[in-house]
């Protein structure tokens, strides 16, 4: 592809003979997105980048930077620059120094350096802290830093790891918003790791879902949130309800021992299927209304809304969000649209699940 | 320090140290004594101190003390610093381990047993004694300090600091000199210093390694006073021991001065 800056092609990454930390992973990155790749705690993602800014080199496999193998590229010759989690900024320099250091290493006219770097600290809102030590600096500003340091270079790319996991949530939020004006701003190809779900849903344009070293699924936010592939991906991105049931045709799905008209197809009839339904798509109503019968179990105050934790006669539990309050112990009624429901095929791929979706949405047909 | 420090500690601080530094300052105080032995005080007078001034050969032997212990100081410096990188930089936990304890023998093994094998390796290897074979074994027995002062800097250095520096487009050697070196700097310091005070009263192995016509200040006191008292040694000792005073303040500052941010800075 014209626009890919970056292409993974099969990459294995493993470290002697322990199970492979990334399996036979191939992505695109295209210029100017911000990007970010989600995942459970030790799936691969500091790997992934690591890899990108080549501290490590793949076991396995082909890593295209403008098109061109860089797979052994030493990672001073490579056009992309990274935030790390712990900042990694050099305590024997002050803020001024450690941001030009890419570009004394570069040998910059002073002018230059300095007309730069004011500029790129500018950008992180840090005029005036020129001459600041790095320990004089606090956790966000020492974040600034770092950010700073990586864009005053001008890379093609940035990589940034966990830059927000150690700010209190104000703080943290504020900087979600100045990363991605900054990103916006800049242009600049942006590669961002979490384990945050929120934080992915919230900033990014393109996300990756990875578990286990394998991506799991990619795709924008309201795709991965409302289509997800499967039980492990709607389970990590936000709360959901996911039940086992059955497909007896296109657009009719079965579940707790009902039949329910919802939107989705491609299906062979009477496969086996998990379904999923988001907690804030369930509204309380009646039980003669109401799609399926539950027992309200207990119920917690998150502030926005309720959230309510229910059981239906089968003993699936049901979460529901809801800003009215609900009475535990009482029988209630869950209505939902057939849009609300998620119908996930088990053990399928990305591309068969991109493919399968492409085929009904078109309206060209059912199960092909 | 939360823990109150009992008048019982108090006293038996005081002891101690009046037991240890006693005899240096009885030493001193002699040193002034116009009556030519260290039995009854009968007068101040700065002879003894004229006298050493005045005696050349005495002050040779100052002199290449003085040049032994700099010199072997600063070679052992670079020398071990080198080898706290390669150590630092040995990939496998064993390698690392091994080459650590080889190190440590070398600081724990006993300085008659370091001169001695000195004294052999020399003469089978054809080396005259005299200046260069004392700095070649100066040199040998400060190495091990001076690592084990640096690697502990090195280890307490966040190997994403180096990652960092790459990324930034560092060369290999770019790395070195413009962040490992000012990180470990602290610990150069107290390496160099630290080695310089080591050369500087070493007695042992000196003693197996100089040949005739060479000889450092330890050396040089020590057969003095098998020669019979003199209160020329009690001059020289005084002398010695407001020089490694100095050192020792100097090193304090120097110390200081890198510890304060640490001590400022807010975590
Ligand atoms: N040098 C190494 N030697 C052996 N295993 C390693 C090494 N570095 C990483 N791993 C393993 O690789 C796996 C993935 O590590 P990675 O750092 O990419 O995880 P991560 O997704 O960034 O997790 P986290 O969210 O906790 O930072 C982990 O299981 C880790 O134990
Ligand atoms: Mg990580």
């Amino acid at each position: 592809m014209a626009n890919a800056i970056i292409e993974f092609k099969s990459v294995t990454k493993q470290y002697d003979n322990d199970p492979p930390v990334l399996d036979d992973v191939s992505f695109e990155i295209e210029r100017g997105k911000f990007y970010t790749l989600l995942g459970p705690s030790g799936c691969g993602k500091t790997t992934i980048l690591r890899l990108i800014a080549g501290f490590t080199e793949a076991s396995d496999g082909e890593i295209y930077f403008n098109n061109k193998i860089t797979n052994h590229v030493p990672a001073n010759k490579r056009q992309v620059n990274t935030v790390f989690q712990d900042y990694a900024l050099f305590p024997h320099l002050n803020v001024f120094e450690n941001v030009a250091f890419g570009l004394r290493i570069k040998k910059m006219k002073n002018a230059e350096i300095e007309q730069k770097v004011k500029e790129a600290l500018s950008f992180v809102n840090l005029e005036g802290y020129e001459n600041r030590e790095i320990r004089e600096m606090s956790g966000g500003q020492r974040q600034r830093v770092a950010i700073a340091r990586a864009i005053v270079n001008e890379p093609e790319v940035i990589l940034l790891d966990e830059p927000l996991s150690a700010l209190d949530l104000k703080l943290r939020t504020e900087m979600q918003y100045e990363l991605r004006e900054l990103q916006r701003r800049l242009g600049i190809t942006f590669i961002f790791v979490t384990h945050d779900q929120e934080e992915a849903l919230a900033m990014s344009d393109e996300i990756f879902v990875i578990n286990k070293g394998k991506i799991q699924q990619s795709g924008t936010p309201t795709d991965i949130y409302d289509e997800p592939i499967n039980r492990f991906v709607a389970d990590f991105i936000g709360e959901s309800n996911i039940v086992t049931g059955k497909m007896v045709q296109d657009q009719l799905v079965e579940m707790v021992g009902k039949r329910f008209e919802c939107v989705d197809g491609g299906f062979q009839s009477n496969e086996p299927v998990e379904i999923v339904i988001r907690p804030e798509d369930l509204e309380i109503t009646t039980v003669e209304r109401g799609k399926l019968q539950v027992k309200v179990d207990s119920q917690l105050f998150r502030g926005v809304h309720y959230e309510i934790s229910s059981y239906d006669q089968d003993g699936n539990e049901w979460l529901v969000h809801s800003t009215k309050k609900a009475v535990v112990g009482e029988e209630i009624g869950l209505y939902f649209d057939p849009e609300a429901i998620h119908v996930m095929r088990f053990n399928e791929t990305e591309e068969e699940f991109d493919k399968r979706l492409e085929a009904y949405t078109d309206g060209s047909g059912h199960g092909k | 320090m939360d823990r109150k420090i009992t008048p019982v500690s108090k006293i038996f601080l005081v002891i101690i140290f009046f037991i240890l530094y006693a005899p240096i300052f009885f030493l001193i105080f002699y040193s002034f004594n116009s009556g030519g032995n260290m039995n009854n005080f009968e007068g101040f007078t700065f002879d003894w101190y004229k006298e050493l001034f005045q005696d050349t050969r005495l002050l040779i032997i100052v002199l290449n003390t003085l040049v032994v212990a700099l010199l072997a100081a600063l070679f052992s410096t670079i020398i071990g610093v080198m080898g706290a990188l390669g150590i630092h930089a040995a990939r496998r936990r064993q390698t690392k381990n091994t080459l650590l304890s080889i190190n440590n023998v070398l600081i724990v093994s006993p300085d008659v047993i370091i001169g001695a094998s000195f004294l052999v390796l020399f003469t089978m290897a054809g080396i005259k004694l005299g200046f260069y074979s004392v700095l070649l074994s100066h040199i040998a027995f400060c190495v091990p300090i001076v690592v084990l002062m640096v690697l502990p800097k090195l280890s307490e250095m966040s190997p994403t600091l180096l990652d960092a520096a790459r990324d930034l487009g560092a060369s290999r050697l770019d790395v070195i000199t413009k962040v490992v070196l000012p990180y470990i700097t602290p610990g150069i310091f107290a390496g160099f210093f630290m080695a310089l005070t080591f050369s500087l009263d070493d007695f042992a192995v000196t003693f197996f390694v100089t040949g005739n016509g060479f000889s450092t200040l330890s050396v040089e006191i020590y057969s003095l006073a098998r020669r019979g008292i003199s209160l020329n040694i009690n001059a020289l000792s005084t002398l010695l021991f407001l020089f490694t005073l100095i050192l020792v303040v100097i090193y304090y500052f120097i110390n200081q001065r890198q510890q304060k941010p640490v001590l400022g800075g807010r975590k």
